[in-house]
């Protein structure tokens, strides 16, 4: 061991750059988003997606009966509206069409074959026990519970969001999920030309963060405000926003009108009419966390 | 021995940084993750490296604490484990973010716009917690090492060993909450802050004995806990698997089984084999984590390279950072070797009988009059003020999680923060420090104190004004005023000031949204482009400004019916309209 500190030093130094230059190289990875940036994807891929995820899906889904759904408290002030859907299993077939449709609304990328092949999508919707099954949009969120930063929060309006920009990509929320509903953008879907913007109004998730259904929060937004605007225009015709008339676009895509989107705390909602002196039920590992999503089963 | 080990070190770290770089590079997607939890290797490193990182002060200061004589070398080998694995530990959360440059958003600051971390999430607790026990324990290590050349500041050692041993028992229950506080049904537990301590215990009193074995002499004290603590995780991972059924088999036969051949004197005599069984524990500690941050795994995961990669970075950083500080240390502060215990075999005797407690020849003394209470008390008491200062600022945040349960992990970290630092000053230890240094440290906290300042409140996306200058604004109105009559209207200069006290910390002084805005907040503002703001009209667009949109507070009241129509003149001319 004829070495003295200088030389140590020295050897350190140089394996430690060394180690970083190699580190910082330009791997295959790169070179194969770089050709790729900017390219889109055909929308018969995400269509052949949709397919592969179907025949992957997992069988089992346990549910069990529970209440309908109270209005929410939100710094001591009830809401009056709490938007949900109910998805009817006697009616689905589990075509997988409001798949389709979700990921086209909110622009869902594509995943790389790798993920492909461990099941790991990144589609909200997904089939579980024959029916689609997403975020039910807990009343009292676990993952909202444990979110460091606060980027999943929850509206007054009964739905669980994400602000992209806030999240920081710790998963503490997808960990703390029990049917593991939120989706993680392991990729940076745009430079690999895995992600295409089919709908204009909602933005693409960078890589490293959260998504999860969001209920179609932008056509919500947009029927708000129209409200807003026309209840400027002419006063007095209705003084609450209950966002009647907004559907999803699953619930729109649905051949069989098995899933009905509504307010739960409006009487005139769809939903709540279609639920009507029915049993509703939720996954069993959800139930306790007051779900928004709930389902319906054959002749109950 | 020590080179041998930084070369080691060094031989692992090469390609440690290299899969780190990659980690780094590729994000989350390059290292396994559990289907389940999203988490993985850097999880599983930093549990297993903050629970080495409790061993040193731990074990120091409780022996300290507790009366429990163990020699100085010994007791600041393990204090420097301590600051390394610290060091090295927090490497890992940040690594394991999806979006690294975001880590700050988890520190409890008001930001803008007045979002706050959510102050429920056991991360939160975590981050502050981890950041109080880092600051105190290299004030503990600092203070035993200027101790050895100013006795004087030996006082205060025993007093901060008082203040450290709840802390470190603290800091690893919050860091077990980050398991037990979710829903996941392998995480949950009431006994899992105990689990973690005594995990954490049990790796620290592995690693020292390790380092014991490269040092070349022995604690026997030392080794006759670790078979202790093996009982006691066993009896922990039993009780685990009768409630939940799940065992850990290479666990328990690393960490459970292997460690009773301690028991044997001809492996507890020898140097290698004193090695192999504390690298055994590790080894066995190690896979424990490993299966409990991923639960839904059932055999070994598929570990990918840059998993192994960064098992072997936090090998090689530890060993390299760990030994050359040792030497740097050992260099600086003492004039011979034995500081830090380089002896060789013919000293261990004595080591021995240093480490024997000592003869009952003090007389009892009151505790509350002991000279060491008196040196704690007036800390101690700025420290519980600093605390209820703390509770009560908490409770009055406005929009904030900051309940009593939210907050209630973080108090005894502000106290023992707060009393250790003032226990710290007390010492005299500032007198040590040269003017020129305290001036420098001042001189770094003040400009960290701006820097930090201009990062959070963030910068507008333009200057203000330049709009105005550089577009001629006052000439335009001038032209315009001589063609119409603008009795009704106020001018397009005054709109734009307007603009920019008003809307500009949103939608940007050009109106193309303020990147600050951008960075942190979704949905974002429209941008203003003249097809938008001709398809809403003029009307609409007074609505909005009058009655506030979605994000959009409501400005009525605030400005008057001409200003807010100054504003959507404005808004057209900021969207090109000629």
């Amino acid at each position: 061991m004829g070495m003295d500190r200088r030389d140590f030093l020295k050897t350190c130094s140089l394996l430690a750059v060394g180690g970083l230059l190699f580190g910082c190289r330009k791997n295959a990875l790169s070179e194969i988003s770089d050709g790729l940036a900017g390219r889109i994807p055909d929308e018969r891929l995400f269509e052949e997606e949709v397919r592969l995820a179907l025949s992957m899906s997992r069988k089992e889904l346990d549910l069990v009966a529970v209440p309908m759904p109270k209005a929410l408290e939100t710094k001591g002030e009830k809401s009056p509206n709490r938007f949900g859907m109910v998805i009817d299993m006697a009616a689905c077939n589990g075509c997988g069409k409001c798949i389709l449709a979700c990921n086209r609304e909110n622009n869902v990328p594509l995943v790389t074959e790798e993920d492909a092949a461990r099941g790991r999508f990144m589609h909200w919707i997904e089939i579980r026990g024959g029916a689609p099954f997403m975020c039910a949009h807990c009343g009292s969120a676990p993952c909202e519970k444990v979110c460091p930063t606060g980027a999943a929060s929850h509206t007054p309006d009964g739905l669980s969001t994400m602000m992209y920009k806030r999240c920081t990509g710790s998963r503490f929320c997808g960990a703390n999920c029990p049917m593991q509903a939120r989706k993680f953008n392991f990729n940076d879907a745009k430079s690999l030309g895995l992600s295409r913007q089919f709908n204009k109004e909602v933005p693409l998730r960078s890589k490293g963060v959260m998504e999860k259904c969001s209920l179609c929060l932008h056509r919500l937004q947009d029927d708000r405000l129209r409200f807003k605007t026309e209840s400027a225009v002419a006063p007095g015709a209705s003084a609450e926003w209950r966002g009647r008339g907004v559907k999803t676009a699953c619930m729109e895509a649905c051949p069989r009108k098995a899933i009905v989107f509504g307010n739960w705390l409006d009487g005139e909602s769809p939903l709540v009419k279609a639920v009507s002196g029915r049993t509703l039920y939720a996954p069993r590992s959800l139930a306790p966390f007051d779900p928004s999503v709930l389902f319906l089963m054959e002749g109950r | 021995m020590a080179k041998l080990l930084r070369i080691l070190g060094a031989v692992l770290l090469v390609p440690g940084l290299m899969a780190l770089c990659s980690a780094l590079q590729v994000g989350p997607a390059s290292w396994f993750t559990d289907e389940k939890s999203f988490w993985g290797m850097p999880i599983c490193l930093f549990v297993f490296w903050i629970g080495l990182a409790h061993a040193g002060t731990l074990l120091s200061a409780v022996f300290l604490a507790l009366g429990v004589r163990l020699d100085r070398r010994t007791a600041l080998l393990a204090e420097l484990s301590t600051l390394c694995s610290l060091s090295l530990a927090v490497v890992f959360p940040l690594v394991h973010l999806g979006v690294i440059e975001n880590f700050y958003m988890v520190a409890p600051f008001v930001d803008s716009r007045g979002i706050f971390a959510n102050a429920g999430s056991p991360l939160v607790w975590d981050f502050c917690c981890i950041a109080v026990y880092g600051l105190l324990s290299f004030l503990f290590f600092h203070n035993h090492l200027s101790s050895r050349n100013v006795p004087a500041q030996e006082i205060i050692r025993k007093p901060f060993a008082w203040l450290l041993l709840p802390l470190v028992l603290w800091v690893h229950s919050v860091v077990s909450l980050d398991f037990a506080a979710t829903f996941v049904p392998e995480w949950q537990g009431a006994f899992f802050p105990v689990y973690f301590v005594v995990g954490a215990v049990y790796s620290g009193l592995a690693l020292v004995n390790c380092l014991l074995c490269a040092e070349g002499y022995r604690v026997r004290l030392l080794e006759k806990l670790m078979i202790f603590s093996s009982w006691f995780i066993g009896v922990i991972w039993g009780w685990d698997y009768l409630t939940k059924g799940v065992f850990f088999t290479w666990a328990f036969v690393f960490a459970g089984l292997l460690p009773q051949l301690l028991w044997v004197g001809a492996v507890r005599d020898s140097r290698v084999g004193r090695l192999l069984v504390g690298l055994s524990v590790l080894l066995g500690l190690f896979l424990e984590r490993l299966y409990l941050v991923s639960p839904s795994m059932s055999e070994l995961p598929s570990l990918g390279l840059v998993d192994l990669g960064l098992v072997s970075f936090s090998a090689g950083f530890f060993l390299l950072f760990y030994f050359g500080l040792r030497r740097f240390v050992g260099c600086f502060v003492d004039e011979g070797g034995t500081f830090f215990g380089d002896v060789d075999g013919s000293e261990m005797e004595e080591d021995l009988s240093a480490t024997e407690p000592a003869e009952g020849d003090e007389k009892y003394v009151n505790p509350f009059s002991s000279r060491e209470f008196r040196t704690i008390r007036l800390p101690l008491l700025l420290g519980i003020l600093a605390m209820l200062l703390f509770t009560v600022w908490c409770l009055n945040v406005p929009d904030t999680d900051l309940t009593l349960v939210n907050m209630l992990p973080l108090t005894y970290p502000v106290l023992a923060l707060v009393a250790g630092i003032s226990l710290w000053v007390s010492s005299g230890v500032l007198r040590e420090i040269s003017r020129r240094v305290l001036l420098v440290v001042v001189m770094f906290c003040v400009l960290f104190g701006v820097l930090a300042g201009i990062f959070f409140v963030g910068y507008p996306s333009e200057e203000s004004g330049r709009q105005i200058r550089s577009l001629s604004l006052t000439e335009r109105e001038n032209n315009s005023e001589k063609e119409k009559n603008t009795e009704r209207d106020i001018g397009l200069s005054s709109s734009a000031l307007l603009w920019n006290a008003r809307c500009s910390s949103c939608h940007g002084s050009d109106g193309k949204l303020n990147e600050k805005f951008v960075r942190e907040y979704y949905p974002v503002p429209n941008t203003l482009t003249l097809s938008r703001l001709d398809s809403l009209g003029e009307d609409s667009l007074y609505q909005v400004i009058s009655r506030g949109r979605t994000n959009m507070n409501s400005y009525e009241g605030r400005l008057t019916e001409k200003e807010i129509r100054g504003l959507v003149r404005y808004m057209r001319f900021l969207a090109g309209e000629e």
